[in-house]
């Protein structure tokens, strides 16, 4: 039988704010264990959080860029439970109070609706040694402020659930919340899954499937899930509730534990923070200082300035490159041959130089500048080329480099004009050969103008000088 | 008149002329304590060398003339308040061997005072209790009768007091754990608004309801103290940003347009007799200085002890797990996995009534009951909110018992903790709304024991309280306790 896939994420992003939730230890990740942390943080009696205003701002930007409503009043919740990386015991979070409400990111034509982000705090880490039998707590990310993005169940398939994740990750990093960096953990993806036979609106049993941490492993658990569950079904069997892990190694899920071991986490009122109430004002303030989302500029780059949908779709996978391309543009509006320049030429450059577009050494206009010279034929397409790598090595005008190195390509006409009346001179028999017929002669007449004017002569001008005096001598 | 005896202001005259040095105040204090508390044990550990440097340093201020209300006063601090490498047990097996890496941010506030810590005094364990009797390290005695209960949870900070163990002492009141003890040892106790004292550092029982205040031999001596400790704390986003309190500002001013609500859901069959008259007693004082009496009604009184054990339970239920063995105090040898080593922690140290608690508020706060309890408790909160709110609109105080009865016989009620858990009714609802509150001694029953009652003010009234405190205790004999 065919079966439809019902999927939800919940993805927890780290909030790249320098200080911790609820202390002012840092929130960066790493650092020798346990040097990253604090009485607060540990959870040693007789502390209290306070909560880090930065940490909900930024909440709050995340939301905005993935278009959910903000709820003005915010408050936070406990919830309990033990586990040796959990100094308290409970984790404080947002219950019945999200910060946002509401949200959907388009992923090509189809929307997944985000039901709620919360802010909360990362419990720590333990490190297991199974040769000493032994292990190891280490409460450096314990208080690093979270927030946990939970989608609607509107996704179908495991490309779809990358596409999302991959759509979210672009939107917080443009934000500046969250560097979404998978490998180290700062993004992290719960994936609840269910079956249902096609043409059903009954829904299957779901299997929550916890803490993928790569594009890939959310792909194959996604697919190992799908393969697993439609043969039990086939089998005439049932799909069980329950929490799964994923084995990278084997690329199979395997149960953790089933609905009935499932945490009561005795949620209630966390009585230590006083509620966060933001005015409409507070609100708008944020999201003046948000840039334009991606997904704004990539219906301008194909709409309004005419570039493909996969140019388009390169310049903005990286924010830095795309501000970059932005400003370029506003310097001198040719979008289709600064973007063809910037993918081209520059990021050539960059591969090349192991250099990022945020330390370079010129800046969007002059890179601007360098497109105009050429479409002006001050420089040939070559020169440019030239120019860009000595910008990358010491920087400088193009327009400058381009006089100091003999790039700039001569536009008097009247000297051009006045050379193609001395080779004509001296090559009457050339001439001639061209009026009775003989175009391979226009190459060599070429060559004479050329080497008279020297470097920096201008091709298309003596192309275009020579025709005319030809025919009209 | 022997110097334990002094009240605050009289200290202070003392040791800024130099009738007495700093350090001899604290010698003749620790004196006291050596000879006296193995008959009361109000101390859990007694500071002597911290507190005789101390004492130097305060005299150096008072040398240089720079001295501070408390400078040199030594004071002693219920022992779930944090002092920087200085043990800090909550009266459990539990953390009997924890020294907390930093002070509360009132022991910070008495130290930039000069004030002299002496001591850290004995409680009921993690402060849940009303008798001082389930501490792990031994029960405190009443120096009125050392065969009663001196109240709880801060008995060792009123015995501290009312023994001439310390001038002045710090508590905490979650549910009435200052007045009550102090109404039973015959001094004054004041629990503050809710957001008055920082309680960072301070370990913590039901988070909402907690409050540090003072327990000393007069009204006027806790303002003294609040001044000192009261403020808005980076530290603790649940304190109030408020200025300087002015806590004595209303003392010696005349009472005779004050209006003293009387709630007579408060005077109801389970108060003793003794206690009624006393209170009935002080009110006519009041009445006689000018001050007009309304009886008022209380209706949300009978849900409140309910209301008040399912909030703090809760509350304590996630406070305490995180003594588990892992990080800090009490582990377990035996237990070869995690759940395993923190069944056997908990088991083993915590004591019976702690564990009660816990049992409880986890149980008010599981999925299928919440709703039913713990939900239901924060309605009733609100509505005791809404009766305090509805008095205070005609009254300025509210007059009550502080406890049903005066302190009773050890062993007399410990083996019936909802009997216990009933006699904190007269003080639960002043924390479950937040309100400042102070008891001082009204009378003395057939026994010789100390009636306390309570006058309740509005948020953050505490000048009224107190001064309407002071006027009664001027005209009141105190019957000092010899021991």
């Amino acid at each position: 039988m065919r079966y439809i896939p019902v999927i939800g994420l919940e993805i927890h992003a780290e909030l790249s704010t320098s200080s911790k939730v609820f202390c002012t230890c840092s929130a960066q990740f790493g650092g020798e264990q346990n040097t990253r942390c604090c009485p607060r943080c540990a959870g040693l009696p007789g502390t209290l959080p306070v909560l880090n205003k930065k940490a909900v701002e930024y909440a709050v930007k995340a939301g905005l860029s993935l278009d959910c409503a903000i709820n003005m009043y915010n408050s936070f919740d406990r919830k309990n439970y033990f586990y040796p990386d959990l100094p308290k015991a409970y984790q404080i979070t947002q219950f019945d109070k999200p910060v946002c409400i509401n949200g959907g990111v388009d992923i090509g034509g189809k929307i997944i609706r985000i039901n709620r982000i919360h802010l909360e705090e990362d419990a720590g880490k333990l490190i297991h040694d199974d040769f000493e039998g032994i292990s190891l707590a280490d409460f450096n990310r314990c208080g690093v402020p979270l927030i946990e993005i939970v989608t609607e169940p509107d996704i179908s398939s495991a490309e779809e659930a990358r596409a999302f994740v991959e759509a979210v990750s672009l939107r917080l990093r443009y934000a500046g919340v969250c560097d979404c960096k998978m490998e180290e953990g700062s993004l992290r993806v719960d994936v609840n899954i269910s079956i249902m036979p096609e043409g059903s609106a009954q829904l299957g049993t779901r299997a929550e499937i916890k803490n993928l941490n790569s594009l890939k492993s959310i792909v194959r658990a996604i697919e190992y899930e799908i393969s697993r569950q439609s043969e039990i079904l086939d089998s005439g069997g049932k799909v069980v509730q329950e929490t799964r892990r994923f084995n990278d190694n084997r690329g199979t899920t395997n149960a953790l534990r089933s609905k009935e071991e499932a945490h009561d986490y005795r949620y209630f009122p966390e009585p230590d923070i006083p509620a966060v109430i933001f005015t409409e004002e507070d609100i708008e303030n944020i999201k003046a200082s948000l840039p334009k989302m991606p997904q704004k500029r990539f219906e301008e780059y194909t709409k309004d300035f005419g570039l493909s949908e996969d140019d388009a779709r390169l310049i903005i996978s990286d924010k830095a490159l795309s501000d970059f391309y932005d400003n370029a543009v506003a310097e001198y509006p040719n979008y289709k041959g600064i973007a063809n320049f910037i993918l081209v030429e520059l990021l050539h450059q960059l591969n090349k130089n192991e250099a990022s577009i945020d330390s370079l050494a010129f800046s969007p206009s002059e890179i601007a500048q360098l497109v105009r010279l050429s479409d002006e034929s001050k420089i040939s397409k070559n020169a440019a080329k030239d120019i860009l790598r000595i910008m990358f090595e010491k920087g400088g005008k193009p327009e400058v480099i381009a006089k100091e190195n003999g790039f700039l390509m001569d536009t008097n006409v009247d000297a051009v004009i006045a050379a193609i009346k001395e080779v004509m001179d001296q090559n009457q028999k050339a001439v001639d050969e061209y009026k009775a017929g003989s175009e391979k002669v226009f190459g060599f007449l070429m060559g004479q103008v050329t080497r008279k004017l020297g470097k920096g002569s201008n091709p298309k001008i003596i192309r275009e000088e020579l025709t005319k005096a030809l025919k009209g001598g | 008149m022997e110097i334990h005896k002094h009240n605050l202001r009289s200290l202070r005259s003392m040791l800024d002329k130099r009738e007495i040095s700093a350090v001899e105040l604290v010698e003749l204090y620790i004196k006291r304590i050596k000879e006296v508390d193995h008959k009361t044990n109000s101390y859990i550990t007694v500071c002597e060398e911290e507190a005789l440097l101390q004492a130097k340093e305060a005299q150096k201020l008072i040398n240089s003339g720079s001295s501070g209300s408390l400078t040199g006063i030594p004071v002693s601090l219920k022992d779930n308040i944090c002092t920087k490498d200085i043990r800090t047990t909550c009266a459990s097996k539990m953390l009997e061997d924890f020294y907390p890496p930093y002070d509360a941010t009132v022991v910070k506030k008495l130290k930039a005072c000069g004030a002299v810590l002496l001591g850290k005094t004995n409680m009921d364990e993690f402060a849940m209790g009303g008798s001082s009797q389930t501490s792990y390290f031994g029960g405190v005695k009443n120096p009125y009768d050392l065969s009663r209960v001196p109240g709880g949870s801060s008995g060792g900070a009123a015995v501290s007091v009312a023994a001439g163990l310390a001038p002045v002492s710090l508590g905490s009141d979650t549910g009435g754990s200052i007045r009550q003890p102090a109404s039973f040892c015959g001094v004054t106790g004041l629990k503050p608004t809710y957001g008055t004292v920082s309680r960072y550092g301070l370990i913590a029982f039901a988070s909402s309801l907690d409050q540090i205040g003072p327990i000393a031999k007069s009204a006027e001596d806790c303002g003294i103290i609040l001044d000192s400790i009261a403020g808005y704390d980076s530290d603790d986003p649940t304190t109030a940003h408020r200025g300087a309190p002015g806590s004595c500002s209303k003392i010696g001013m005349p009472l005779n347009n004050l209006k003293i609500g009387i709630p007579k859901e408060f005077f109801g069959d389970g108060i003793n007799e003794d206690v009624k008259a006393a209170v009935f007693a002080a009110v006519k004082e009041y009445e006689k200085m000018g001050c007009q009496v309304l009886e008022v009604s209380f209706p949300s009184l009978k849900y409140a002890i309910a209301a008040y054990y399912l909030i703090s339970s809760a509350e304590a239920s996630s406070n305490l797990s995180r003594y588990d063995g892992i990080k800090f105090g009490y582990r377990s040898k035996n237990g070869e996995s995690y759940e395993e080593l923190i069944k056997n922690t908990r088991a083993e140290g915590f004591g019976d009534e702690v564990k009660r608690r816990i049992l409880l508020g986890t149980y008010a706060l599981s999925s299928g009951y919440y709703d039913d309890y713990y939900k239901k408790a924060a309605y009733v909160r609100q509505k005791i909110k809404e009766d305090y709110n509805r008095i205070f609109n005609t009254c300025d105080v509210i007059i009550t018992p502080t406890a049903p009865t005066t302190a009773y016989m050890i062993g007399e009620q410990e083996s019936n903790p909802v009997k216990m858990y009933l006699a904190d009714i007269c003080t639960v609802t002043v924390n479950i709304a937040g309100l400042p509150a102070i008891s001082t001694t009204c009378g003395y029953d057939g026994k010789g024991m100390p009636i306390g009652m309570s006058i309740v003010g509005r948020p953050f009234d505490e000048s009224t309280i107190i001064g309407v405190a002071d006027a009664f205790e001027r005209n009141f004999e105190r019957q000092e306790v010899s021991i």
